[in-house]
Formats: structure tokens, sequence, C-alpha cells
């Protein structure tokens, strides 16, 4: 039960219980040989190349030293494209969610878009864009303006009208109603789509990089692919994993450290 | 004393003749399903200065409708209102509601939700803070007021409700059963709570009720809904001097009189 302690309210081991026990069967099924290096590398050899990937001087092997443009290259992309779908998706989510007319005028059109999968924009995407930057923020944006835009609206649609009203007798016109009442109201919901949409942004961004461009952590697990550098593949997918998750929890921090209702309602 | 002084001076001041606020012949229909329905037929009746008027009724005889067409939140199918003489077009702070459910702003503190609709107006930073802790000392939640609306209980909220709408002086302040989802001591004492700001400050209030006890408790006259016709039935005028207690034999002559009215 020691596993199961608290400090300070939280869990402190109970999270790496999985992560670790996978990385003990891991290390086991290395260590006695059971799959061959080249399909499951051993987890040592994950971390020394993790290692040189990240911390060697350049120029001492393919991939070392490269995290940090890799890293930079994709967050410019992530974050290009995911500003993009805010700047789509929240106004649009709003007015959809509170006027029938442009609901009635968007919803159809949104969720016919919706339904196609976001892989098949891929080769338009390259004939439109070309390959590199501007066709992976396409890419993203689109792929994070749904689950934006969709949150958005709901938030916004299931306010309650008592607190609209509330607000027009204290004398609160229509802008600051918008900004006063209806977007903090509709936090938890306008988080949560923020939330989705980011983390559908690192899942496009990978698709975007996987067409040659030349840096970034998806470019870089595909290069590792044609090189038969299995250890590389895992390390940049780990380190996807870490950065996606990193930048989920910044979102977070930033969305409570700038906003009361998100800080006080979730 | 002194209350009734200011508000007898405050009559004499402005227009003695003209009521704060005046229903004229108002008209509500509801389309439901192809067949107009009759919610309030040819109601009339007005509220002078400092004027307590409770509205009285049965559920379902169109009390909420009536306050919602007061407010602004709903447009008449005929007849007009008059604030001041003026003719309303929409909701604003000179006709402030107190709701019966929570409609506290959740992700602000006591605190903020009372200031809310004066800090849009107020220049002064000091003045406003000052407002505040005026109305937060007079609704008595000093203790209170950097506490979330969910953090506190169910009285202490429709405290921060009446606060934030007396804290903005409007002409008319419209109650709609606020007190109707709080348990009988709560209520008793929100009742005597809302008297004495009522009486500190003279503010014309409309209070709509389906209790016979907080009409008699609150009112110095009592408008009697008809359910079937949607008119005023009766109008009563309380003479009683407050505090009221159960006890005293008016007290229980009005009761059986709005029991059999009602």
């Amino acid at each position: 039960m020691k596993l199961l302690k608290k400090i300070r309210g939280r869990h402190v081991l109970l999270p790496w219980i999985i992560p670790g026990s996978f990385f003990l069967v891991w290390m086991a099924v290395s260590g006695a040989d059971l799959v061959p290096h080249y399909l499951l590398p051993s987890p040592v050899k994950i971390i020394q190349t993790g290692y040189s990937y990240i911390c060697a001087s350049p120029g001492d092997s393919p991939y070392a030293g490269r995290f940090l443009t890799d890293a930079g290259a994709s967050l410019t992309r992530v974050f290009s494209g995911f500003l993009l779908a805010i700047v789509f998706g929240l106004p649009l989510g709003v007015l959809s969610g509170r006027l029938a007319v442009v609901y009635g005028l968007l919803n159809t059109f949104i969720n016919g878009l919706r339904a196609v999968p976001g892989i098949t924009w891929l080769p338009l995407a390259m004939v439109w864009f070309g390959i590199g930057m501007k066709t992976t923020v396409f890419l993203v944006s689109l792929a994070a303006f749904f689950p934006i835009y969709l949150n958005t609206a709901a938030g916004t649609r299931q306010i309650s009208a008592r607190l609209l009203q509330a607000g027009a007798m204290m004398g609160v016109n229509r802008l600051r109603g918008t900004f006063g009442i209806l977007l903090p109201g509709s936090m938890p919901h306008i988080m949560t789509g923020l939330r989705l949409g980011l983390g559908i942004s690192w899942a496009y961004l990978v698709l975007g990089e996987l067409t040659g461009v030349p840096n970034g952590l998806g470019a870089v697990i595909m290069d590792a692919r044609m090189l038969g550098r299995v250890d590389m593949i895992v390390v940049g997918m780990i380190l996807i994993a870490m950065v996606g998750r990193a930048s989920d929890g910044l979102l977070v921090k930033s969305l409570k450290t700038c906003f009361k209702s998100a800080r006080r309602m979730i | 004393m002194k209350d009734v002084v200011t508000r007898e001076l405050l009559k004499a001041e402005a227009h003695p003749e003209q009521p704060v606020l005046e229903v004229i012949n108002l008209t509500k229909h509801f389309e439901v399903n192809g067949t107009s329905i009759s919610v309030l037929e040819d109601l009339s009746f007005s509220a002078g200065i400092g004027e307590m008027v409770c509205i009285a009724g049965r559920s379902g005889c169109g009390k909420t409708t009536l306050l919602n067409i007061l407010a602004g939140f709903l447009k008449p199918s005929d007849g007009t209102v008059l604030v001041n003489g003026e003719p309303i077009r929409k909701p604003g702070p000179d006709r402030c509601v107190v709701f019966q459910e929570d409609t506290l702003f959740p992700w602000l503190t006591v605190r903020e939700n009372i200031g809310f609709g004066l800090k849009r107006r107020a220049k002064d930073k000091r003045r406003l803070n000052e407002e505040v802790d005026r109305f937060i000392t007079l609704v008595g939640l000093g203790d209170f007021q950097h506490y979330l609306p969910q953090e506190i209980s169910g009285g202490m909220k429709q405290r921060v409700a009446i606060a934030r709408v007396f804290i903005l002086q409007p002409q008319v302040l419209l109650m709609d059963e606020p007190f109707a989802s709080l348990d009988y001591y709560t209520r008793r004492e929100m009742q005597n709570l809302l008297v004495s700001i009522w009486r500190d400050l003279g503010q014309t209030i409309v209070f709509v009720t389906h209790d016979v006890d907080e009409a008699i408790t609150l009112a110095d006259r009592i408008l009697v809904m008809d359910r079937s016709t949607g008119r005023i039935r009766e109008e009563i005028e309380l003479t009683l001097p407050r505090p009221r207690r159960a006890e005293q034999t008016d007290y229980v002559f009005f009761r059986r009189k709005l029991f059999e009215l009602l």
C-alpha cells in the first residue's frame, strides 16, 4: 500500500506502475533474446540513442544532437496549425452555438467535412502546398479545428439562459456579455476542445512530416525507418509522447493562469 | 421612523402622483401547437416609490411570465409597462431581478459577483471597493467574500443575489420567489433581512410568491392573481405594523382571506 501513498493529495508512484512494469518486461524480453534486436532494440540501446540524439554534439553520428532543431521545427508547425485552428474554430463555435442562423448555415457543411478522414487531405495538400511547412500546418489546423469548433459550440449552447439574463439586467451589453459571461461560462467545454485539438495536432504533425521534410520529430522517424534504425524510431516515438504530454500540461497551466474561469471551474 | 420620513420626502420631491412602475392593460398570449393560450389578460397595476408590492397566485397563474415581461426578457402581446413614465424596451439595470434559481456566476467569488454590475459603471476603483464592502456587510457575508458560489449554502447564494442588485440601486426590484427553495428557518431569516435592507434603502419592490405567509410578512399591498382569467382578482392593502407576527389578530384575518382567494 506504500505505492498508493499520496504526497500533497497527489499519487506519486501510482502513475508510474504501468510504464515501470512495461519497461521491466521489455528489459526481460530483450535480455533473454526472445525477439531479434533489429525488430526490438534493448532499452539500454534506446537510452544510448536517445542520449546521443539529445545531448551529443552534431556530427558524431547520423542523428547526434539533432533533437533541439527537430523539436523546434515540429513545435513551430504544431503551434502555427493549432493557432490557426483556434482563430477559426473559437469564433465560429461561439457564433454557431448562439445563433441559429449560423448553426443552420455551418452545421451540415462542417459535419460533412469532418466525415472525411484527415489523411485523405494529404495528397491534395501536397499538390496545393508542396512538401514541408505549409502542408503540415494545413493538416494540423484542419484536424484541430473540429474539436475546438464543436466543443465551443456545445459549451456556448448549453449555457443557462438565466445567466445571460442576469447579465442583461445588470446592464451588460452584447460584447461584454460575450467576454464576461459566455466565454467564462463555457470554459470547461472550450478547454476540452483545445486539449483535444492540441492532441490531434501532434498526430497530424507526424503525418505531415512523414512526407519527406528534412527536419522534425516525425521526419526523423521516417528517415530512421529507411536506414533501418529501429532504435531511433522508438526514441522518436517516446520523445513525441513526452513533448505532446508536456505541451498539453503547458496548455492547461497557461489557461489556468490567464483565466479565472479555467482556474475555478475545472 | 427615519426611513419613512426619507421615503415621504422622496415621494414629494419626485412627482407625487406618478408611480415608479405602471403596468397598463398588459396581455400575453403564447402560441402552443397553433392554439393561442392566454396567460395574462388586460392586467393593470402600479407601484409607488419605496412600495413593496407582492403578487400572489397559485403556480401556473402567470406570475413568472409577468415578471419576465417587467424585466424585459419577454415582449408583451399587448399593453405597456412604464418606469418613471418611460416605456421599457429591453432588460436594464433600472429593473433588476432576483431569480428563484441560482444565477450567480460560478467563476467569480462572492465579492466579484456583488461588484459585477457596478464594475462596469464605476470609474473610481476605491469607491467601487467601498460600495462592495458596504453591501457585503449589509447581507452579512463578510467572512465569505472570497468564497466561490459552489462553496456556500443556498441561503448565502440568495444573499449574494440580493446584494448584487441592491448595489445597482434599481428603480424597481423584481423578485421571483427568491426564497422558495430555502428551508423554513433560512426563509424567515431572509425575509427579515430583505425587510431591513428595504427599509434602509427604500427601493420599490415587486415580489412574486405563492406563499401566503411570505406575502403577509413582506407586503405593503398584495395583488392576488386569478389563475383562470389571468387578471388581478383582488387587491389587499396591509396596514399591519412591522415586524409582523403570526399571532396578531389582523395577521390571522389576512391569512384567512388570502387562503380563500387563492
